[in-house]
C-alpha cells in the first residue's frame, strides 16, 4: 500500500474517556505530520451511559471524508462497541478488554463477536491501568499505549500530547496517565501482530510543522477574528455554541465585544443594530434559532444593513436531533423571511472553507449591504481536519463609509450603477437618515407606490448578482475528469467530502467522473452550474435531508433533471452509497427522463 | 384642565414646522399622526430636550418598533432606525455596543413594549444598557386601528374585546422597577413642558432610563385614557420622595389610579459598556489560555 491511510474508531460509554482518547490520538497524529480527519459521535444527554464513538482517519495524502470501514476498533465498552464490529474491515483489528468480568450476559463480551477475518486483541486494559497508576480511570490511555505499541508508533509524540492535554490538572493526574500509557505501550509492543494495518512515516513533515488541527467551528472563529469581528451576539444552541464560547475568550483580548443575548431574535437584532452603526458584527445559531431570526433577516434585507449569521444545521424539524447532523435548513437559509428577501448564503465544504467563508462573509455583507448566512452543519462544525493556516491575512479591512459632501438630505438608497447605495454611519455629520423595514424611497421615507416597490425590489435583487464574483472566494469548483462525462456529482456543504472520495473511487474503477461543489447557494453561480450540466449526462445530487432541498433549488434554477440521493438518518453520507449510484447511472447510459428519486435510508453507521 | 397645556392641531403644527424648517432637529417629513394625538408632544419634547442639552443631531440615533408611536424617527432630523414590532431594545443595544459615543433613544408604544417586545425589557434594564427608552402608553393598539393592549383597562371595549377586556392590565412602572432599571420616571403628553424636561433628564442619566409617557389615542379611545380623564387623575411625584428608595418607588407605582408624574427611581451602577471594558481589561491581564488559538 502506498503511504498511510487508516481509520481508528474508539467506542465506549459516556464517562469512559472515549472522546478524550480520540482527541489525544488525533492531535498526536497531526503533531507527527499526518493529515487527519476526525469526527466524534456522542449522546445528547450530559450524564448517563450513552454511546460515544471517536473516529480518526490518519493519512499521508489529503483525505476528504471519513472512510466507510475502520481499520481498527478499540472497545472501551463492549455493549456499545459490539454493533460496530461490522465496520472493521477484513484483516483489521479489534482491541478490547479481555478482563474476565464476573457477570457478563451471554454474548456480552467482545470476544464472541469478532468475525473470522478480523484480528482480535484482548488486552487487560483495566488491569494495566490499575497496576501502573493504582487507578482504573487510565484505561482509555492504556488503550492508546497499547495501540502505539502494537503499531510501533513512537511514544514521544503521544507523551507530548498527553502532557498538553492534562496541563493545568494536578501533576498526579498527568503522572497517572503517563504511567498508564507507558504500561499499555509495553504490553502492546510485546504482542505478536497478525493484522495487516500499517503506518508509514508521514510524508509532509515540512508543512506538518505549520499544520493545526481545527474543527469547522474553530476555523469559523478564526475566520471571524482574522476578518476583525467587533461585535458578536448569540444564544447558546448545539452545534453552534462552541463558536460563541471560543469567541468569548478571544474577542475581549482584541477589544471586541461579545454579548449573550436573551434569545436569537435579540441576537440578530443586535447584530443588525451593530452593523447599522458600522461594526463588523455576527451571530451564530442552529436551525431553531434561524427560524426565530427570519423576521429580522427580512429587516436586514429591506433596510440594507450588513450582518453575518453563522448557522450550523442539526437534525430537524423542531428541536429534532441536537447532536446529529443534517443538511435540512437550506430552504430556510436561502428563502426564510417574509417577502422577496434575497440574501447571500455561503456553504463551505470543509474546515478550511469555514475559515474562508466566515471572513469573506463580512466583505460580502459590507459590499452588498445585506445579511450573509454561513451555513454549516454539525458534521462540519465538529469534525477535525488538519489545516495549514494562511501566512498572511486573506481578508480585506472594512471599507470607509461616509456621506459624500454636498447639500440636501442624505440619499441612503440612491440609485447607482451597481445598485449599492452610499452608506453613512451614525455619528457622521451630513449623513443623517432613517432606515426602515417599510418599503421606502431613495431617502428611506416610507413609500408604497407601485413603481417604487418595483424599483426597490429590483435594486435589492440585482445588487447581489455581482456577489458570485468576489475576490478570493471560490463560489463553485469542479473536480475530476474534464469534458463530457456520463456522471457528474453536484454537492454542497459537509457532504462534499464523501462526494470527492466517491468520485476518486469511481475513477479508480475506470468510470470517468466529475464533481462540483457549490459554495454560494444564494445567489447561485449559475454559469458554473450550467457548464457542469452541459458536460454531464447524469447529474447526481447527494445530500443529507429527506426532500432533496439542494436538488430542488438546482432544478428550479436550471430547469434540468437531476438524480437525488438523499439520506435522513442524522449521520453523514456514505461514500459507498454515492459510488453505487454513480455505477448505476453510468450503466444506464441514457439521460434520465425526469427527476428520479433515490433515497438512501438504510441503517446508519452509528 | 391643565394650565400649561393646549390641544395641538395639525394646521398649527404645519405652520410651526414650516417656520422651523428642516434645520435643527425636525425632519422634512410631516407627522402622520391624527390631529390631537398625544404623540405630537413627544416630537416637541424630544426636540426641545436635544436642543437644550446641545447634542448634535448626527450623534443621536432614534430606534423604534412598529406602531403609531414608532413612526417617530421619521419626524426628527437625527439618525433613525424604524425596526420591527417589539424589537427596539435589542437593536438599540447592538448600536450602543458598536459605538458607545452615540446617544441612543428607543421609542415604542405599549403593545410594542409590553406585548411582543416584553421579553427584551428585563434584559436591557438589568444590563443597564446606556440608552433611553420612551414608551408611549395609550392603552391601545393605535396603528392597527384600536385593539386591546396589555395596558388596556379592565372593562375596556375594543374591536378585539367587544364584550369588554377581562385581562388584568400590566403595571409597566412596577415591572421596570423590579427589573432594576437604573432610572424610572413618568410623564404625560398633556404636560408637554414637563415631558420635555423628563426626556432631557432621562437622556442625561448614565445607564438604562425608562420614561413612561401617558398619551391619549384620540381616535380609538373616546372613553378611558382621554385628556379629560388623565387631566384629573395625574398628580406630581411628591417633593419629599427619595429617588434612591426602591420600595417607595414601588409603592408609588402601585397606585396607578392616580399616576404620579416625575422621577420615581434613580441609581448609578456600571453600564453594559463599563462591563465590556472591564471584561477586556481582565482578558488582557489574565488570558484564559495562551491568547492564540493554535489548535483546539
Ligand atoms: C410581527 C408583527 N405582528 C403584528 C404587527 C401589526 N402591528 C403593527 S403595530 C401593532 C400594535 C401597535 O400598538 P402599540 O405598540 O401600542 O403602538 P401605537 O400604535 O398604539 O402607538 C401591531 C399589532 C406587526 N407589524 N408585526
Ligand atoms: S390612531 Fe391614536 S395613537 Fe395613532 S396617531 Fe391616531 S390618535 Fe395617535
Ligand atoms: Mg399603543
Amino acid at each position: 500500500m502506498h503511504g498511510t491511510d487508516l481509520q481508528i474508531a474508539i467506542c465506549g460509554s459516556a464517562g469512559d474517556g472515549t472522546i478524550a482518547a480520540g482527541d489525544i490520538l488525533k492531535r498526536t497524529m497531526a503533531l507527527m505530520g499526518y493529515k487527519v480527519i476526525a469526527f466524534d459521535l456522542y449522546p445528547a444527554e450530559i450524564r448517563g451511559f450513552g454511546k460515544c464513538i471517536a473516529r480518526v482517519r490518519v493519512s499521508s495524502e489529503q483525505a476528504y471524508s471519513l472512510k466507510h470501514h475502520s481499520d481498527v476498533l478499540v472497545s472501551l465498552h463492549d455493549g456499545h462497541a459490539i454493533p460496530h464490529v461490522g465496520e472493521v474491515r477484513d484483516f483489521g483489528a479489534v482491541i478490547f478488554d479481555d478482563a474476565p468480568i464476573a457477570r457478563v450476559a451471554e454474548g456480552g463480551h467482545m470476544s464472541a463477536h469478532v468475525r473470522p477475518a478480523q484480528i482480535p486483541y484482548g488486552a487487560s486494559l483495566r488491569a494495566i491501568s490499575e497496576q501502573a497508576s493504582g487507578n482504573a480511570r487510565g484505561r482509555n490511555i492504556a488503550a492508546l499505549g497499547y495501540l502505539a505499541g502494537l503499531y510501533d508508533i513512537p511514544p514521544e509524540a503521544f507523551q507530548q500530547t498527553i502532557m498538553r492535554k492534562f496541563a493545568g490538572k494536578p501533576e498526579a493526574v498527568t503522572e497517572a496517565n503517563m504511567q498508564a500509557f507507558d504500561a499499555g505501550y509495553d504490553v502492546g509492543a510485546g504482542v505478536f501482530k497478525l493484522d495487516d494495518v500499517t503506518m508509514e512515516p508521514p510524508s509532509y513533515q515540512a508543512e506538518g510543522a505549520r499544520a493545526v488541527m481545527m474543527t469547522g467551528n474553530g476555523a469559523t472563529v478564526r475566520g471571524l477574528l482574522d476578518a476583525g469581528i467587533e461585535c458578536f451576539f448569540g444564544y447558546p444552541i448545539t452545534p453552534a455554541t462552541s463558536i460563541m464560547e471560543r469567541l468569548a475568550q478571544e474577542m475581549p483580548l482584541r477589544g471586541a465585544r461579545l454579548l449573550q443575548t436573551e434569545d436569537e431574535i435579540s441576537a440578530i437584532a443586535a447584530t443588525i443594530g451593530a452593523g447599522y452603526a458600522g461594526a463588523r458584527a455576527a451571530t451564530a445559531t442552529s436551525g431553531p434559532g434561524l427560524a426565530l431570526m427570519a423576521e429580522m433577516l427580512g429587516l436586514g434585507v429591506m433596510a440594507e444593513v450588513p450582518s453575518v449569521i453563522v448557522v450550523s444545521q442539526r437534525g430537524g424539524p423542531s428541536t429534532g436531533m441536537p447532536t446529529k447532523t443534517e443538511q435540512s435548513d437550506l430552504n430556510m437559509a436561502v428563502f426564510g423571511a417574509s417577502g422577496d428577501a434575497q440574501r447571500i448564503v455561503l456553504a463551505p465544504t470543509n474546515v478550511e472553507g469555514c475559515y474562508r467563508c466566515a471572513g469573506k462573509a463580512f466583505e460580502l455583507a459590507e459590499r452588498h449591504q445585506t445579511p450573509v448566512i454561513v451555513l454549516l452543519d454539525l458534521y462540519l462544525s465538529n469534525r477535525y481536519e488538519t489545516v495549514i493556516p494562511p501566512k498572511t491575512n486573506p481578508f480585506a479591512p472594512k471599507p470607509f463609509e461616509g456621506p459624500s459632501v454636498g447639500g440636501g438630505p442624505f440619499r441612503r438608497f440612491a440609485e447607482t450603477p451597481t445598485n449599492v447605495s452610499p452608506r453613512a454611519l451614525p455619528g457622521q455629520a451630513g449623513g443623517v437618515h432613517t432606515i426602515t423595514g417599510l418599503e421606502h424611497n431613495e431617502l428611506g421615507r416610507p413609500s408604497d407606490l407601485p413603481e417604487m416597490h418595483a424599483a426597490m425590489s429590483r435594486k435589492r435583487h440585482e445588487k447581489l448578482i455581482a456577489a458570485t464574483e468576489h475576490p478570493g472566494l471560490t463560489v463553485a469548483k469542479r473536480f475530476g475528469d474534464e469534458g463530457p462525462v456520463p456522471v457528474g456529482i453536484l454537492g454542497w456543504g459537509s457532504t462534499f467530502g464523501e462526494i470527492l472520495e466517491a468520485m476518486f473511487a469511481a475513477q479508480a474503477e475506470g468510470l470517468p467522473c466529475t464533481a462540483m461543489k457549490v459554495v454560494m447557494l444564494s445567489p447561485l453561480p449559475l454559469e458554473h452550474i450550467e457548464a457542469f450540466f452541459a458536460d454531464c449526462t447524469h447529474v447526481l445530487v447527494p445530500e443529507l435531508n429527506y426532500e432533496g432541498q439542494f436538488a430542488q433549488l438546482i432544478c428550479g434554477a436550471t430547469g434540468k433533471p437531476v438524480t437525488r440521493l438523499t439520506r435522513a438518518t442524522g449521520t453523514p453520507m456514505q461514500v459507498e452509497d454515492i459510488l453505487s449510484e454513480v455505477r448505476r447511472l453510468a450503466a444506464t447510459g441514457q439521460p434520465s427522463e425526469g427527476e428520479t428519486d433515490e433515497r438512501g435510508l438504510e441503517a446508519s453507521l452509528s | 384642565m391643565n394650565a400649561d397645556w393646549k390641544p395641538v392641531y395639525l394646521e398649527e403644527k404645519l405652520t410651526e414646522i414650516r417656520a422651523d424648517g428642516h434645520q435643527g432637529y425636525r425632519s422634512r417629513s410631516l407627522p402622520t399622526w391624527c390631529p390631537g394625538c398625544g404623540y405630537f408632544s413627544m416630537s416637541e419634547g424630544f426636540t426641545i430636550a436635544l436642543r437644550e442639552m446641545g447634542i448634535a443631531p448626527e450623534n443621536v440615533v432614534v430606534v423604534s418598533g412598529i406602531g403609531c408611536a414608532s413612526r417617530f424617527p421619521f419626524f426628527v432630523n437625527t439618525y433613525g432606525f424604524h425596526t420591527l414590532h417589539g424589537r427596539t431594545l435589542p437593536v438599540a443595544t447592538g448600536i450602543k455596543q458598536a459605538n458607545d459615543g452615540l446617544t441612543v433613544v428607543a421609542v415604542g408604544g405599549d403593545g410594542d413594549a409590553f406585548a411582543i417586545g416584553a421579553g427584551h425589557i428585563p434584559h436591557a434594564a438589568r444590563r443597564n444598557v446606556d440608552i433611553t427608552y420612551l414608551v408611549f402608553d395609550n392603552g391601545i393598539y393605535g396603528l392597527t386601528k384600536g385593539q386591546t393592549s396589555p395596558t388596556s383597562e379592565l372593562g375596556f371595549k375594543t374591536s378585539t374585546s367587544p364584550y369588554e377586556n377581562g385581562d388584568m392590565p400590566l403595571n409597566p412602572l412596577m415591572m421596570l422597577l423590579s427589573y432594576r432599571a437604573s432610572w424610572v420616571g413618568q410623564a404625560y403628553a398633556g404636560r408637554p413642558h414637563h415631558l420635555a424636561d423628563m426626556i432631557a433628564r432621562a437622556i442625561a442619566h448614565r445607564g438604562f432610563s425608562y420614561l413612561h409617557i401617558l398619551s391619549p389615542c384620540v381616535t380609538f379611545d373616546k372613553t378611558t385614557r382621554t385628556y379629560a380623564n388623565l387631566d384629573i387623575q395625574v398628580c406630581d411625584v411628591p417633593d419629599d420622595h427619595d429617588r434612591a428608595d426602591l420600595m417607595a418607588a414601588m409603592a408609588m407605582a402601585e397606585s396607578s389610579d392616580y399616576p404620579a408624574l416625575g422621577v420615581f427611581y434613580e441609581e448609578q451602577r456600571p453600564t453594559l459598556g463599563d462591563v465590556m471594558e472591564e471584561i477586556g481589561r481582565r482578558a488582557r491581564s489574565v488570558p484564559i489560555h495562551g491568547g492564540v488559538i493554535a489548535a483546539e
